[in-house]
């Protein structure tokens, strides 16, 4: 059955009115970013492309310049000092370590538990199963009074201790990714055939031998996938750094210090917003294919 | 140990004599290991200190903490914000899901086409995703200013609200606003999930009901809708999780106001941990939030039968 063209041209239109109806925050969002002060705080009138852009925002938030000098230099007569406080760069890189070392923990104990769990029978599989989906359910909170203590005794504090407070940090971020990770692995393991296994240990292979020659090559997509959403859960996560840690602030917690009691200062929260989700934008659009599956922790495919 | 009497007999050579067989890899142990230690370390051992702490009572003026195992669950039962905060968590679950579901549906259904530039609009559909929650919140409380902000503009322009109206600031209002930023930015998740379910249909039963006859309406209704039955149920059981223990919109947006007018369990928790600092009573506010999820969740998987 034909569908009329009319019909299809209303549903064409239709359907792009709804994506950019869903793109417009992140849209206004970025060009906020490009705004100048009088343009954001424009009480008259909403403000779309009635301004000069400026780059003053991302020029303090990313790189580190006085606000005053270069509102002297463009000739804006808004600047009132107080550049050092937002300069981000500190927190883009311990965000990018705080992600990377927790993606790199969590993908290396995983792949092991999912091969186990995908090609071994044993006393308590579906209990274990359990308790690494249990993680899942259970709200960060309930964990994170207790963690704070725990970490005071054990030394994990960032105060304490700068770099046992990213591993502090890493540790529980690793905790969190760890349901998705193993059953996403889990489900990209179960893809390949056991007669693989079965034949590379008749050829006398050990597990281990199995597993590294042989299954782990044939997983290479899942693994890159996997570590691509634990990557982006990590990188995105505010909660746990939020309580855990106050030398380290990781991106989505420091753009909250630009609230302040006089103001917000609208203009660097969005270069900085703006700059924090390109990189998330990018590696979701690398794991589209999986994204389903990542999303369902395997228990969907698309 | 007959763990791994699955794997073929005798296949496996002894390369470590030495090694007793569990910590070989062909035993699951050494396996799970790494993952039992980090559950336990990170996860089950902070739990159950979590639990220890909702036993003692916490002496506000000299700091002291004596065992009372009543006192936290009692003061729970009687404390008026809990109530006010278990609403609130399942009218910001319950209007989330909602909307989520019914607009994921709609824009799924309008986005599964092969036509040229679809697949563009599915991607473009997903970014959202990916914007840390913290940051949407910034970008919703900005929008929703009431002096300049773009969506307050636009609905006070409309006639929808007075002059100057601060939407998150109005305690009757604040709720919707928070709502707005988790509608928009988890909505793309249901229709990934539903489009997922909709191209996994079997094609026959449509071109059968097409030949009968059927509209529309009733191949949506009595094919797609009981087909997709199971998607659908772990769509909500992951979004219904997450939703449960919100927390990011609202301290970022709200910071739980005006009032407790959004507050949340999680929210809640937060604000005993930071502001009297009466850590027992926050891990037992917590732990009421796991205990609700653990309960609801595991009726739900019962009733829709379904298992992540």
């Amino acid at each position: 059955m034909e569908t009329p063209r009319a019909l299809q041209i209303l549903r064409d239109v239709t359907a792009i009115l709804v994506v950019g109806l869903f793109m417009f925050p992140i849209f206004w969002w970025a060009l906020t970013s490009i705004k100048p002060a009088y343009a954001i705080f424009d009480k008259d009138r909403v403000n779309f492309f009635d301004f000069a852009p400026t780059f003053i925002n991302y020029g303090v938030t990313l790189l580190g310049m006085s606000r005053s000098e270069m509102a002297i230099d463009q000739g804006i007569g808004m600047g009132v000092g107080g550049g050092g406080a937002y300069d981000s760069r500190q927190s883009i890189l311990e965000s990018v370590i705080v992600s990377l070392g927790a993606t790199a923990i969590t993908m290396s104990v995983a792949v092991f538990a999912a091969y186990a769990i995908s090609r071994m029978m044993f006393r308590g599989r579906g209990h274990y199963l359990n308790w690494v989906l249990g993680q899942r359910f259970m709200p960060p909170i309930a964990i994170l009074v207790p963690l704070v203590t725990i970490y005071k005794t054990a030394g994990l504090r960032d105060t304490d201790n700068l770099a046992m407070g990213y591993l502090g940090l890493m540790m529980i971020y690793a905790l969190m990714n760890l349901p998705i990770a193993v059953l996403l692995m889990k489900s990209f393991l179960d893809d390949v055939p056991k007669d693989v296994d079965e034949a590379a240990m008749i050829d006398g292979a050990t597990r281990f031998q199995t597993f590294r020659k042989v299954v782990l090559p044939m997983v290479r997509g899942g693994i890159a996938a996997s570590a691509v959403l634990v990557f982006i859960f990590s990188w995105t996560e505010f909660l746990l750094s939020l309580f855990l840690t106050t030398e380290i602030r990781t991106v989505p917690v420091k753009i909250q210090t630009f609230v302040t009691s006089t103001g917000n200062e609208w203009g660097f929260i969005a270069a900085l917003g703006t700059a924090a989700i390109i990189p998330s934008f990018i590696f979701i659009l690398l794991v589209q294919k999986n994204l389903v599956r990542g999303l369902t922790l395997g228990s969907l495919k698309e | 140990m007959t763990a791994d009497s699955a794997s073929p007999v005798g296949a496996a050579p002894e390369r470590r004599p030495w090694l007793p067989h569990w910590l070989t890899s062909e035993s699951p142990l050494p396996w799970l290991l790494p993952t039992a230690a980090l559950m336990a370390v990170f996860g089950i051992y902070p739990l159950i200190y979590a639990i220890t702490l909702s036993l003692y009572k916490r002496n506000a003026a000299t700091r002291k903490m004596t065992f009372d195992p009543t006192h936290n669950w009692t003061k729970i039962l009687a404390d008026e914000r809990v109530w006010n905060a278990i609403y609130n968590t399942f009218l910001y679950t319950g209007v989330a899901l909602v909307f989520q579901l019914v607009l994921g549906m709609l824009i799924a259904l309008l986005l599964d086409s092969d036509r040229k530039g679809y697949g563009v609009l599915r991607a473009m559909m997903t970014l959202p995703l990916v914007i840390p929650p913290a940051v949407t919140g910034m970008m919703f409380l900005l929008m929703l200013n009431g002096s300049f902000g773009v969506l307050s503009r636009g609905l006070i322009a409309l006639g929808v609200f007075p002059p100057g109206f601060s939407i998150l600031g109005t305690a009757n209002t604040a709720m919707a606003g928070v709502l707005l930023a988790e509608i928009w930015q988890w909505t793309p998740f249901m229709v990934l999930i539903m489009l997922a379910g909709l191209r996994s249909l079997p094609k026959e039963p449509f071109e059968a009901a097409a030949i009968d006859g059927a509209s529309a309406f009733q191949a949506f209704f009595r094919l797609t809708l009981p087909m997709m039955s199971k998607v659908i149920a772990i769509a909500v059981l992951i979004r219904g999780i997450d939703l449960f223990r919100a927390f990011d919109y609202v301290k970022v947006m709200t910071d739980s106001g005006p009032g407790t007018a959004t507050e949340t369990l999680t929210s809640y928790a937060g604000r005993i941990y930071f502001g009297n600092a009466d850590f027992p009573y926050a891990s037992t506010v917590a732990l009421l939030t796991l205990v609700i999820v653990i309960v609801v969740s595991t009726l739900f998987m019962r009733i829709f039968r379904v298992r992540l």
